[in-house]
């Protein structure tokens, strides 16, 4: 569920932070004084005298400027005027001063050519790299002198909203607001409304509409009674029932899906990045989910918007806010960049994420004033840096989040009293069956020296070259723990308690957390030890090879290059490997060819390496141990104490035979003693194997990685990393002609001039964090997000009118401003501006809740209206129905058509949220398809869907022949009709008939129709009779069942 | 991959989102006067949008043919596309300085050479003469290397192009600006936009298609994104012939359902929808779903006919080098492009080789080897493919275009063999057939073939004329999309009037 913060959660300040909208500074380095000496001499004396007089902003206020071209700031001369920049710092020959003084382009100063050593000097002072101390900054009056805001503010998209009197018409008392709308410009064009269409049209348009599936015959039967208790006498249906249905229809989960899926669309979201490799990102479903989510819970609208901007900044506690945040880096992004390329993609992703915002959220195409002012718009160039440079330091990562808190504090009790049982009767068994078991062993038990192990394990410790994590092990061993690498070395360290050692052993022991039980990691449990070296290091850290006369091993999988011998010689592939006994513990013994003395301060170093090409096939779970004779067996474990535990156990003896009983658990003998014994107990192992188990696998709690958009957060890793591709840049420069060598100064996040107030600097929306909130973002998102949202004083008004169009369109076809994504001047004018006001007036007054707006709409009789007749005179007026005079039938999209097919067949799985799918032939809602933008569903291709590459507001409809194809020949196709045939089986044929069109088109079927069908079954049975269909009459009817999905019927919708 | 679009019947008559705008404003006599736009323009004083329906009328059918804006000289394209970027002084830019300059570092030529130029800035090795002899060939006495034995014989109908350039020196954003004109994903590409301004001439077989490597070395950098619609209606897409097993999604019918019984069904819900339309008299989108079926029906056995080369004769099947077994796969691809233009197909695009490496010409070792086994691959087919639309008097409207995302560098990519690098400065195209004039060489590089430098041809240069060939004029075939009226050529192109005949 997203909780909805309290209206005081942001605690944030509003302060003054940036410059005053519009403001842009260039940078260089300090000028050195034979800098500055040379420009005062040379350049700045001559820029007075021959350029300013045309070129300087004092030129500019007497209109007397030229060509834009300003010269008496630095920033003049990089901007440059109409013909770019007027120099190239460092490169005279690409700098237009130089050849217009050199009159090979312009030719400048027009009264006359400048002597030669002045152009010398200019040229020599570009090449310094036009060192010039007159930072003063460019005003925005370069890029805004062609824009007349205030007559762009006149433009009706960006006026306030119409303050609409909804008062009672009197012509039309009783009319809903949006039909008073209507009907208005209906009559003045002399058109009046069509009737409502019947309960069970009406019943199936409002299902598709808001859930994207059809009714089951039981619900359609269900509200088709309740509708024809007429509650009025004029109407053809009970509209108090009505209400209640679309009520019912928006509080099913199926909504979201629904209406998450147009969002998606919208907001280009896909789950791959698209480019080269097209890497998936695993984790950007989130984002779907949390759209579903948000309008299930109908999320305000302007919480809505504000998370996807900045849920990161703004609600840093709620995942669902970051979830949100998948909106900015849901585009395309390459994966594979050059050094050259690295600038120009991350303002390609700057771009992106500008004309995304701008479309989706505001109908405004700001992304095209990338390269210059925009054409149509009153959005400037500098606009559209301002708002790139909100996004400037916003990068894609990825977060953990506890999604399932209630759960997963279940799982810790429920570990934490189950490891605290184990505990318990672990040490519950120690402290008396045990005791009590080694009491009676040891009496019965005479000790000689022969038991003593020479064997003596090596504590010490165990790295990976790989990073493959070891746990230590009661026993003394290392469990690899983790994905196995494809290869890997071992290195062991230890000083080892003897000092005098002539063997070592290596046991690979198996165990039940490795594939087949080990001994080795990879798939097949083996391991192949290409190596084994064995080497001192002493105290300084000089390292020397000790030689390895021999090694045996309890098994080797054959004598020859999978030997334990292999596994000294020169090659690092071949060596010791262990099939035919797999799921064993092993042992090898390396021999030393003599005696090795050690000291105390030495220390014995084992590499073993792993790098057979078979993939990870290294040791599962190893130990160490030394020896200091050399005619030990290989052997795994040797159950024989150890020298120390041997005295120990003989001095319990000693005391048992003397006393009768053992000393008190306090005595240091009898810990080490029953501590060696516990071993032998298999009770005891049972009993500690449970507790390790659970300490090992710890409480399972579940967390998520989801993408988010954020700043601060490490970013996701990247092909060209090892590159140096720094992912952001710390500023956002206003390039000219949109391109990276063309920088004229740094841009400042601000709003398009044309939305805000004359009287409007920006400041009103501005944030910073205090210290509860996100302190390592720059809250420059927050600011955007808390202007788009603002109705009073910022984009809100627009932002409103965006959406409830949106909606209107999904209900109508076409919304009342046709082009959705487009409301400036080259985008179409809304038919009924009062109505659009009027609705996006009630979104705000009432909370932006979008589910009212949705019944508003769907009680209106404008929507209830049925379609025309063929020879309606009314289409000679308005053939376009702009004037909604009558319901037009529309085609369902991509996901509803699949939808529905699985749904009347029988075959829909409604599990909800999760990774999506790839597979064409999974059964989920097609909401669940895994958008991987190279690998496009198939079936959804075939009907419009989007490319998931750019802000999509309104697919096409087309119809096609491949289409049609799919309804003849694909395996959805024809597995939902012999599902759909199965559904409806049925001795007599008739009645079949009769239940399938309930289910696929919520009515009977005509007499014609039925007469149709029985028709093709007479003419079905015998035909697939004849090619030996074992079951001619079942198949027969799903051969009827296919068509009927085909039908024009069951993918348009009246 | 999979047929993503096909011949498009009809739109909805009640959406019409593809034309119901164009449509409209035509009815309007394409004034924007009733959208109340014309005036608040000039109240504003902005610029005034290109109507975007100026290129021609079209009924309610998106990919019904439509006049050019003027004369075609071609009508169809075969683009064999050289993926990977070949070199241009192994192929078609005979440079003898570089023999003299071998060894020598490039820098001696050009100061400004940077180790960020190509791919990999660690392998930069000094100027490298190419491998391969050059004599001249044909009529023109065109210098062509030993890799084309075959395509040599041809020159005479070739324009070369020696001096593109693109901008992008890595493959994927340089096969989208070869493609659409721009380096990032979401333009459509060339065939795309010739499918949207001339529409489909063939009633059963998709207007555009593209064919990939069959010999399992993958998909173009980029993948579809490479015969994307973009921001054009999703049935201007090229259809990608799938390589191996269905080359086009559903053509077969489902297991039990025999011909006789398909008919039966189809004739059942004709029937069927006949009465649905009685009572939706008005909404002709549904008709047109209607004769979509039987379009359906047809294109089942067209397509099927048109990709089965079995029926061409021995001596066609040796002319393209089928059974030969270096370049079998691109001989069946180059003689099924000839099939399907001669059916009607607007927009035939190969890709010689797969993504990159050794898996196409993207010779970053061993270029001698690299070029030679993909020349095998294409040049027997490719001469075959011009013989074969030359004796059926195809060729004189059928353009044919080879060409690759980029160039590669004159020095050599240091490794056990020597390899080139990519070079985004440089590279050569040729065109031949549909308007072209034959044995001429438009540009020039520099004299190490390292940068384009007479006459350079820009890729909206080459996009522009290949419009203009077809008989559009790339300045307006304009598409609106979310406020901004976009080109092919975007805001550029000259069309290159010497290599047109």
């Amino acid at each position: 569920m997203i909780r909805f913060p309290a209206s005081d959660r942001l605690l944030l300040t509003a302060v003054f932070l940036f410059a005053i909208a519009g403001g842009i500074a260039g940078a260089q380095d300090p000028l050195s004084p034979e800098q500055l000496a040379f420009f005062e001499s040379e350049i700045r004396p001559v820029l007075i005298a021959e350029c300013y007089q045309c070129h300087s902003s004092d030129a500019a206020k007497d209109g007397k400027l030229r060509g834009g071209l300003l010269l008496d700031t630095r920033q003049g001369l990089l901007t440059g005027g109409d013909s770019g920049p007027a120099i190239s710092p460092g490169d005279p020959e690409d700098s237009l001063i130089i050849s217009a003084l050199n009159y090979e382009s312009f030719e400048m100063p027009p009264r006359g050519k400048l002597p030669d050593h002045v152009i010398a000097a200019f040229s020599k002072w570009v090449k310094m790299g036009a060192p010039d101390p007159r930072d003063g900054v460019i005003e925005a009056t370069h890029a805004a002198k062609e824009i007349d805001y205030a007559a762009g503010r006149q433009f009706w998209s960006l006026q306030p909203l119409l303050s609409v009197a909804n008062t009672e018409s009197p012509t039309h008392p009783d009319a809903n607001p949006i039909d008073r709308f209507v009907i208005e410009k209906q009559e003045r064009s002399g058109l009046r409304m069509s009737p409502p269409a019947k309960p069970r049209v009406l019943i199936r348009r409002a299902w598709f509409d808001l859930l994207g599936i059809p009714p089951e015959p039981g619900e359609m039967e269900h509200w088709q009674q309740l509708l024809g208790q007429t509650g009025n006498s004029q109407d053809l249906m009970n509209r108090l029932v009505w209400g209640q249905l679309i009520d019912h229809l928006l509080q099913r989960p199926e909504y979201g899906e629904r209406w998450a899926r147009h969002w998606m669309d919208v907001a280009r979201f896909a789950e791959s990045h698209g480019y080269e490799q097209d890497y998936d990102r695993p984790h950007a479903f989130h984002y779907r989910d949390f759209l579903i989510r948000a309008f299930n819970d109908d999320l305000p609208y302007n919480q809505f918007v504000q998370w996807q901007i900045a849920g990161d900044e703004l609600e840093p506690s709620q995942p669902e806010a970051w979830m949100a945040t998948g909106f900015l880096g849901a585009g395309a992004f390459p994966t594979q960049l050059t050094e050259t390329e690295f600038e120009s993609a991350r303002y390609d992703e700057l771009d992106d994420m500008v004309a995304t915002t701008g479309v989706t959220f505001l109908g405004l195409s700001i992304g095209c004033a990338r390269c210059h002012d925009h054409k149509f718009d009153p959005i400037s160039a500098l606009d559209y840096y301002r708002f790139a440079a909100t996004f400037t330091s916003a990068i894609r990562s990825e977060k953990t989040f506890d999604l399932e808190p209630e759960e997963n504090e279940q799982r810790r009790q429920e570990h934490t009293l189950a490891l605290a049982e184990a505990r318990q009767e672990l040490e519950q068994f120690e402290s008396t069956q045990l005791v009590t078991d080694f009491a009676t062993w040891l009496g019965d038990t005479t000790l000689d020296g022969s038991d003593v192990d020479s064997w003596e394990i090596l504590p010490g410790r165990l790295q990976s070259s790989e990073g493959s994590n070891f746990e230590v092990m009661e026993d003394g061993s290392f469990l690899a723990v983790g994905t196995a690498p494809q290869k890997d070395v071992y290195k062991f360290e230890a000083e080892p308690g003897l000092r005098r050692i002539q063997a070592i052993r290596v046991e690979a022991l198996a165990d039940s957390t490795l594939p087949k039980n080990g001994p080795g990691r990879a798939a097949n449990g083996n391991f192949a030890l290409g190596n084994f070296d064995l080497s001192v290091i002493d105290s300084v850290g000089l390292k020397k090879a000790v030689p390895i006369a021999s090694a045996r091993a309890t098994h080797q999988q054959n004598n020859d290059s999978l030997s334990i011998a292999a596994s000294v010689d020169t090659d690092l592939v071949s060596g010791w490997a262990v099939d035919g006994q797999i799921g064993q513990s092993q042992a090898g013994v390396f021999y030393l060819s003599g005696p090795l003395e050690l000291n105390e301060s030495q220390i014995l170093a084992v590499t073993l390496t792993f790098q057979h090409p078979n993939s990870q096939h290294s040791m599962g779970r190893v130990r160490f141990s030394a020896a200091s004779d050399d005619g030990r067996e290989p052997e795994v474990g040797g159950t024989g104490p150890s020298p120390v535990q041997m005295q120990s156990l003989e001095r319990v003896q000693s005391i048992l035979k003397a006393t009768g009983s053992l000393p008190p658990k306090e005595d240091a003998d009898i810990r080490i003693a029953l501590e060696w014994y516990r071993h032998r107990s298999s009770e005891w192992q049972v009993l500690y194997k449970k507790t390790a188990a659970l300490e090992q696998a710890g409480p399972g709690v579940t967390l998520a990685k989801v993408l988010v958009t954020s700043e601060g957060l490490p970013h996701l890793p990247h092909h060209a990393d090892d590159r140096g591709f720094p992912h952001f840049y710390p500023e956002t420069h206003l390039l000219r002609r949109g391109d990276v060598s063309q920088k004229a100064g740094i841009a400042q996040p601000g709003f398009p001039t044309v939305l805000l107030d004359e009287s409007e600097d920006g400041s009103r929306w501005r944030l910073v964090s205090t210290s509860r909130a996100n302190p390592d973002s720059s809250y420059r998102r927050a600011s955007l997000a808390l202007w788009l949202t603002d109705s009073s004083h910022g984009a809100g008004s627009l932002a409103a009118r965006v959406m409830v169009n949106r909606l209107w369109q999904h209900h109508f076809g076409k919304g009342i401003v046709a082009t959705p994504n487009d409301f400036g001047t080259a985008g179409e004018l809304p038919t009924h501006p009062e109505l659009l006001d009027w609705l996006a007036v009630r979104l705000i007054e009432n909370g932006w809740r979008l589910k009212l707006i949705h019944k508003e709409i769907m009680t209106s009789d404008t929507y209830l209206q049925s379609n025309r007749a063929a020879d309606d005179p009314r289409s000679a007026i308005d053939p376009e129905n702009r004037l909604l005079w009558h319901r037009a039938p529309r085609r369902l999209e991509a996901e509803a058509i699949r939808d529905a097919m699985l749904t009347v067949s029988g075959r829909l799985d409604c599990t909800m949220y999760g990774p999506g799918s790839l597979d064409p032939d999974m059964t989920r809602r097609s909401v669940y398809f895994f958008v991987k933008r190279s690998e496009l569903i198939p079936s959804m291709m075939l009907f419009d869907w989007p490319e998931h590459l750019v802000s999509i507001g309104q697919r096409q409809a087309t119809t096609t022949a491949p289409q049609a194809l799919l309804f003849m020949n694909s395996t959805l196709g024809r597995a939902c009709a012999v599902a759909l045939a199965d559904r409806v089986h049925h001795d007599d044929p008739a009645e079949s008939l009769v239940q399938v069109y309930q289910i696929a088109f919520g009515r009977d079927p005509t007499a014609a129709e039925l007469d149709l069908a029985k028709q093709f079954l007479a003419r079905t049975v015998p035909l697939r009779k004849d090619q030996g269909d074992p079951d001619p009459v079942h198949d027969a009817m799903a051969d009827l069942c296919q068509m009927l999905l085909g039908l024009n019927e069951f993918i348009y919708v009246d | 991959m999979l047929i993503k679009s096909g011949i498009m019947t009809n739109t909805s008559a009640s959406s019409m989102p593809v034309s119901s705008r164009r449509d409209w404003l035509r009815r309007a006599g394409c004034g924007f006067g009733l959208l109340g736009l014309a005036s608040l323009l000039e109240e504003g004083g902005w610029s005034t949008p290109v109507c975007a329906d100026e290129f021609g009328a079209r009924s309610l059918d998106p990919l019904a043919p439509v006049a050019p804006h003027y004369e075609a000289k071609a009508k169809r394209i075969i683009w064999i596309f050289v993926n990977g970027g070949p070199s241009q002084v192994d192929t078609w830019d005979y440079k003898p300085a570089l023999e003299k300059a071998h060894g020598k570092s490039i820098r001696e030529y050009d100061a400004g050479f940077s180790n960020t130029t190509g791919f990999f800035r660690d392998a930069v090795g000094n100027l490298m003469k190419s491998p391969f002899e050059f004599r001249p060939r044909g009529e023109c006495g065109k210098m062509v290397s030993s890799l084309f034995p075959h395509l040599g014989e041809h020159v005479d109908k070739m324009a070369f192009i020696h001096s593109g350039f693109t901008e992008s020196n890595n493959h994927s954003p340089a096969l989208f600006a070869m493609n659409t004109g721009f380096a990032r994903m979401g333009y459509p590409c060339v065939g795309s936009w010739v499918t949207y301004g001339l529409g489909s001439e063939s009633r059963d077989l998709p207007a555009f298609v593209v064919m990939s490597d069959p010999k399992g070395r993958g998909l173009p950098k980029g993948h579809a994104a490479n015969w994307s619609a973009g921001f054009l209606p999703g049935v201007y897409q090229g259809t990608h012939l799938r390589p191996t097993g269905d080359a086009i999604d559903n053509l077969k019918l489902p297991v039990g359902v025999s011909p006789a019984t398909q008919r039966g069904q189809l004739d059942f819900l004709k029937q069927l929808n006949q009465l649905h339309l009685e009572r939706h008299a008005s909404e002709s989108g549904l008709a047109a779903r209607i004769e979509s079926f039987e379009l359906a029906f047809r294109m089942q056995s067209a397509a099927p006919e048109t990709i089965d080369l079995s029926n061409e004769p021995e001596h066609i099947h040796r002319l393209y080098g089928v059974g030969n077994p270096e370049c079998d796969h691109f001989a069946r691809q180059c003689l099924m492009a000839r099939r399907l233009v001669e059916r009607g197909v607007r927009f035939v695009q190969i890709y010689s080789g797969g993504m990159e490496n050794q898996r196409s010409w993207d010779g970053h070792s061993d270029i001698q080897g690299n070029h030679q086994q993909f020349a095998e691959e294409t040049d027997r087919p490719v001469a075959g493919l011009l013989s074969d639309l030359e004796q059926r008097g195809m060729l004189k409207d059928t353009l044919v275009i080879w060409c690759g995302e980029f160039g590669r560098l004159p020095i050599a990519q240091l490794g056990e063999k020597p390899g080139r690098d990519h070079n985004p400065h440089c590279f050569t195209a040729w065109l031949a057939g549909g308007g072209i004039k034959g044995g001429v060489s438009y540009g020039e590089s520099d004299e190490i073939g390292y940068k384009a430098m007479v006459d350079r041809v820009h890729l909206n240069d080459l996009h522009a004329t290949i419009l203009h060939l077809m008989g559009l004029d790339h300045q307006r075939l304009t598409y609106l999309y979310n406020g901004r009226n976009f080109r092919l050529t975007d805001v550029a192109g000259q069309i290159i009037h010497p290599v047109i005949g």
